[in-house]
């Protein structure tokens, strides 16, 4: 009975992954295209696919969005998982007051994204710090000030990667991960671990890391995709080309008008698209797996 | 050994020194790499300049996409502490950057400047309070574009010139009847347009002396002025004597449908004649100019100089200014200014250049040239054509491109412009109450 | 709360925490007290002015000159939001399911489908953007050839808002369906099979048995895809529409690709008034707020779980 619909579903699945490839395909063919044929109908394949890649990756600085990209995207991705599993940790393996509250603290920030707080983040972050800690002092030490007034103070971080990486170091998200994740994790092992005399260090890296491959896997990978499409916050907090991420940087390089050089911009959006694609491949197994553990929890 | 460490510490301290250049940033707006280039080019020039004369300064130019992204980039820069020294700047932001008061008025830099040599109607413009705040450095307006072939194709004669609303009308008839696939006018749906038949007509487009007198309260959009043109435009676009791509603000859209020969007649900035005459060299046809055509029955009071000029900010130190002062000097000086107008249409804004291009017999060779320098030397100059000043210009203007839309696909012109006053005096009182 | 707790330190803990709780505290918690405080305040970025003005952002978000443009927003936010989510969520279940099915290159077909995982709003409008340019894009190079039309695609209003839905449904296609699969991987094989012994044809036993079981995941992702659409696509608005065109009444106060976050960037950054961004901002997040209470309080009772 089932080979009397195989033939549909392959007919089905050919024209949905036609759908979800043409737009790519498309954007690879004429990115090989000379500068002539980008503007015809035509789809076949040229050879000018690295003479593109060099035009865009050199003369529109592709490689300066890149690196920053790079940057910002790995110390966040890095910077996220190693909080993120502190905060598991802490949550699982100890025993403190409030810790209901600062476990519902934490996930409450699910609700507030940052597009949200886009203005009052800017003025936080972008704003000139205090001229002095007694200044700061001053505005501190009444509530008044903190609780009812727009702060006059910021960090001075507009234009540099501070900006695009601190405010997205803590992870509502993973700690949340982590935490359902040692909770899954029996009980003997942690028991084990203090009968030999482990110290909480040597236990986070002998046995809960180990242990934690697919989630951490899991994590990295919608860490480093997220921060790495990131496109309002870094486009309304960096105003110098220098310190530009790669998806508002392409934005930059089409620039206006008619006079586009599409064959440069497709070779360029592909080279945006590989990082995260290269990342996602090769912790696929990890992530699914990760996500099939704590969906079956 | 004790002197001998003091030795080479100072030869180390004076090495420091000397390889311790301080930047002198000019932010500007311009994305294209002939425009950037020319820029460059002059930036390099310049520091050449100063190394030969044992400077340690250099100008680092950046570009930063449109004016308003670099404005913003100005104040978010300034907020911080590190503006950039040069800001080049849009007509139509004068207000607003100095009430952000992160700009220093160029006459109070050094021994000021001197403007002599600097045509009036641009020095008109960016008085403001009787004094001026930057220095002109792109200026350009509308003129008429015609494709003289087209014309004849379409049975009229291939020097008509229309000068007025009812001129281009009645062309627009006899386009319309010859059967000629092209349509009569296009021109790119930007409230720019507007701002200028407005002037033209001697109207202002703000109460208080278009804002020079006072902080304008009121934006002048149900004037007989304003309905003029928006009738104009109306009766053109119901006859289907108008063409634009449907996006406003298109200038690129709106150049290509001219140089394709989609349109007879195409109005446009001054600054895009070097590209169109390259354009229609191409294509293949002869390219024709006219002044702005103008309401009817109204004198030609002239245009407003649109464009953008460049602005000092404040926080440095007076040496920094003055560096930075010279630069836009020397980037405006009259050889540059030629060879800026040459590269690009825009005018030269000072006299001794004009006086040069006229030496040389540039105006002559290409008539063209003429017609746009014409129409800015006589332009009367008063409030009308001085240009309004507003904080909210820029909303402003899109609330008037938004209204010619509506009335494009089907608005009555004078609810459309009433809905749009209303508008644009609350973004101005919304503007004004922030002081 | 599981006890799990086996280490004793009062002080460990609090360091392992205290990073993540500052981070937190300071750059959402604070910035969330901020948006409510500027909210009541008139203040604009460029001139660096702030006034406590009470309720005025509040009257003019709901009542001011410009109250018809919002509530246009609004209703177009909410349109945007529930075709992307709609479409899309419907979309990747059947091609999920589908792709999960044990035939002749599955896998090929899987891979296919999740690769657009990898895809950033800006990247699928960039492509977009070239794709439907009406002079040069390929689609109407394509028309043109055989039906001699160019639409307008991005300034012609209910094609531009179309074409943007259609940009961020299939940004997020792959998002979807790799959860899917996920999910479906879960479902016990022995459903299937026993409901087609009882006769249960492959259509009904999509919506009896696949549907419901996947439902946990549907909420998940009804979740994300919402915020997704609401922020998100802010991206793919920017560099194809700018939230134009101005559309045919009643839909002529705005742009008719403006979605809310758009708007609050508009005049929260580019026109510098951040107290009204706020009190708009405000407004956004009681409306995420509202949803997910919703969500959880009458989402959740309908979601069948699969170890049930």
């Amino acid at each position: 009975m089932k080979n009397r619909y195989n033939w549909l579903i392959h007919l089905i699945l050919i024209i949905g992954c036609a759908i979800v490839m043409f737009p790519v395909v498309f954007a690879v063919i004429k990115a090989t295209q000379t500068r002539s044929a980008v503007l015809t109908p035509s789809l076949v394949p040229g050879t000018e696919f690295f003479t593109n890649l060099r035009a865009v990756w050199v003369e529109a600085s592709l490689w300066k969005f890149m690196r920053n990209s790079f940057v910002v995207a790995i110390a966040v991705t890095i910077g996220k998982t190693i909080l993120s599993l502190f905060a598991g940790m802490a949550l699982v393996y100890f025993r403190f007051p409030a810790k209901r509250f600062i476990f519902g603290f934490i996930l409450l920030t699910l609700m507030m994204p940052t597009e949200v707080l886009l203005v009052p983040l800017f003025d936080l972050v972008s704003q000139r710090p205090p001229a002095s800690w007694e200044a700061f002092w001053l505005w501190f030490r009444d509530p008044r000030h903190v609780f009812l007034e727009p702060s006059p103070f910021g960090f001075g971080w507009a234009n540099t990667y501070w900006a695009i990486i601190v405010p997205f170091l803590a992870s509502a998200t993973g700690t949340f991960l982590f935490r359902q994740h040692f909770m899954a994790i029996p009980q003997s092992l942690a028991d084990a671990a203090r009968i030999d005399g482990a110290t909480p260090f040597q236990f986070l890296s002998r046995i809960l890391v180990p242990m934690s491959v697919n989630t951490i896997g899991a994590l990295a990978v919608i860490q480093f995709v997220y921060v790495w499409d990131q496109y309002l916050w870094p486009k309304v907090i960096i105003r110098r080309e220098d310190y530009q991420v790669v998806q508002v940087g392409l934005n930059l390089i089409i620039g206006t008008g008619e006079g586009v050089q599409w064959g440069y911009v497709m070779a360029g959006a592909l080279l945006t698209l590989i990082p995260p694609l290269l990342v996602f491949a090769l912790l696929q197994e990890q992530f699914m797996r990760g996500f099939a553990l704590s969906e079956s929890k | 050994m004790m002197k001998q460490f003091l030795a080479v510490l100072s030869l180390v301290a004076l090495l420091g020194m000397a390889m311790a250049q301080t930047n002198i940033e000019f932010w500007y707006a311009f994305s294209d790499d002939a425009r950037s280039g020319w820029i460059q080019d002059r930036i390099s020039e310049f520091n050449e300049q100063l190394s030969a004369d044992g400077k340690d300064y250099q100008v680092v130019g950046e570009r930063k996409g449109s004016y308003r992204e670099t404005l913003d980039a100005a104040v978010l820069a300034a907020r911080q502490g590190t503006p950039p020294h040069l800001v080049q700047l849009f007509e139509v932001g004068s207000q607003l950057a100095v009430d952000t008061g992160i700009f220093e008025p160029v006459g109070n830099v050094g021994g000021g400047i001197d403007l002599s040599d600097y045509i009036e109607p641009v020095i008109n413009y960016y008085t403001i309070d009787g004094a001026v705040n930057s220095i002109p450095f792109n200026s350009s307006s509308p003129i008429l574009y015609i494709n003289k072939d087209l014309l004849e194709a379409a049975g009229l004669d291939r020097n008509l010139v229309p000068e007025t609303y009812s001129d281009i009308l009645s062309a627009c008839e006899t386009i319309a009847a010859s059967g000629i696939e092209a349509k009569c006018i296009g021109f790119n749906l930007h409230s720019w347009f507007f701002e200028q038949w407005m002037a033209e007509q001697g109207a202002p487009l703000v109460n208080n002396g278009n804002g020079r007198d006072e902080r304008a309260t009121e934006v002048l959009l149900t004037s007989d002025a304003a309905k003029n043109i928006v009738s104009w435009i109306k009766n053109l676009n119901d006859n289907g004597y108008y063409t634009y791509t449907g996006k406003l603000e298109d200038w690129d859209g709106s150049d290509a449908i001219f140089t394709n020969q989609q349109a007879v007649f195409h109005i446009t900035s001054t600054a895009d004649l070097g590209n169109i005459t390259a354009a229609t060299k191409e294509a293949g046809f002869e390219l024709g100019a006219g002044k702005l055509p103008i309401a009817d029955g109204a004198e030609r009071n002239g245009v407003v100089i649109g464009g953008a000029s460049v602005w000092l900010t404040t926080g440095h130190p007076e040496e920094e200014l003055e560096v930075a002062k010279d630069f836009i000097i020397y980037m405006t000086n009259t050889e540059n200014m030629v060879s800026w107008h040459k590269l690009t249409g825009y005018y030269p804004v000072r006299n001794s250049s004009v006086d040069e291009l006229t030496a040389e017999g540039w105006f002559a060779e290409d008539p063209n040239y003429q017609v746009a320098f014409d129409q800015l030397l006589e332009t009367i100059p008063n409030q009308a054509t001085g240009g309004a000043l507003m904080g909210s210009f820029l909303e402003t203007r899109t609330i008037i491109e938004e209204a010619i839309q509506k009335v494009l696909n089907g608005a009555e012109v004078d609810a459309a412009l009433e809905e749009a006053k209303k508008l644009a005096d609350a973004a101005l009182a919304d503007y004004n109450s922030n002081f | 709360m599981r006890d799990h707790a086996v280490f004793k330190s009062r002080f460990l803990p609090w360091l392992l925490l205290l990073p993540s709780l500052i981070i937190l505290a300071i750059f959402i918690y604070f910035p969330a007290l901020q948006t409510f405080v500027l909210s009541f305040y008139k203040s604009n970025l460029r001139l660096g002015t702030r006034r406590f003005t009470g309720f005025e952002n509040f009257y003019n978000l709901f009542a001011g000159a410009f109250a018809p443009a919002y509530r246009q927003i609004f209703l177009q936010s909410i349109l945007f939001s529930a075709s992307v989510v709609f479409i899309g969520l419907a979309l990747s279940v059947v091609l999920a399911t589908f792709a999960s099915q044990k035939i002749v290159g599955a896998r090929v077909y899987r891979l296919f489908l999740i690769w657009p995982f990898a895809l950033s709003p800006a990247v699928a409008a960039t492509i977009f953007a070239f794709l439907f340019n009406p002079e040069v894009g390929g689609v109407n190079l394509i028309l043109n050839e055989l039906f001699g039309i160019k639409p307008r695609w991005l300034d012609t209003p209910w094609l531009a808002f179309m074409l943007v839905v259609g940009a961020a449904v299939w940004k997020n296609l792959g998002y979807n369906i790799v959860f899917y699969l996920a999910a479906l991987q879960n479902i016990p094989k022995e459903y299937a099979e026993a409901a087609a012994i009882d006769g249960a044809g492959p259509i009904a036993r999509f919506f009896r048995i696949t549907v419901p079981m996947l439902s946990p995941m549907t909420f998940f992702l009804l979740f994300t895809n919402l915020t997704f659409s609401f922020f998100d696509a802010f991206g793919i608005i920017d560099i194809l529409t700018r939230g134009g065109p101005v559309g045919y009444p009643p839909f002529d106060n705005a742009g008719m690709t403006t979605i809310m976050m758009y708007r609050v960037f508009q005049e929260g950054i580019e026109q510098g008034k951040s107290g009204f961004a706020a009190a708009f901002s405000l407004f956004i997040l009681t409306i995420i707020i509202i949803i997910t209470v919703f969500q959880f309080r009458y989402g959740s009772r309908r979601v069948q779980y699969g170890d049930n």
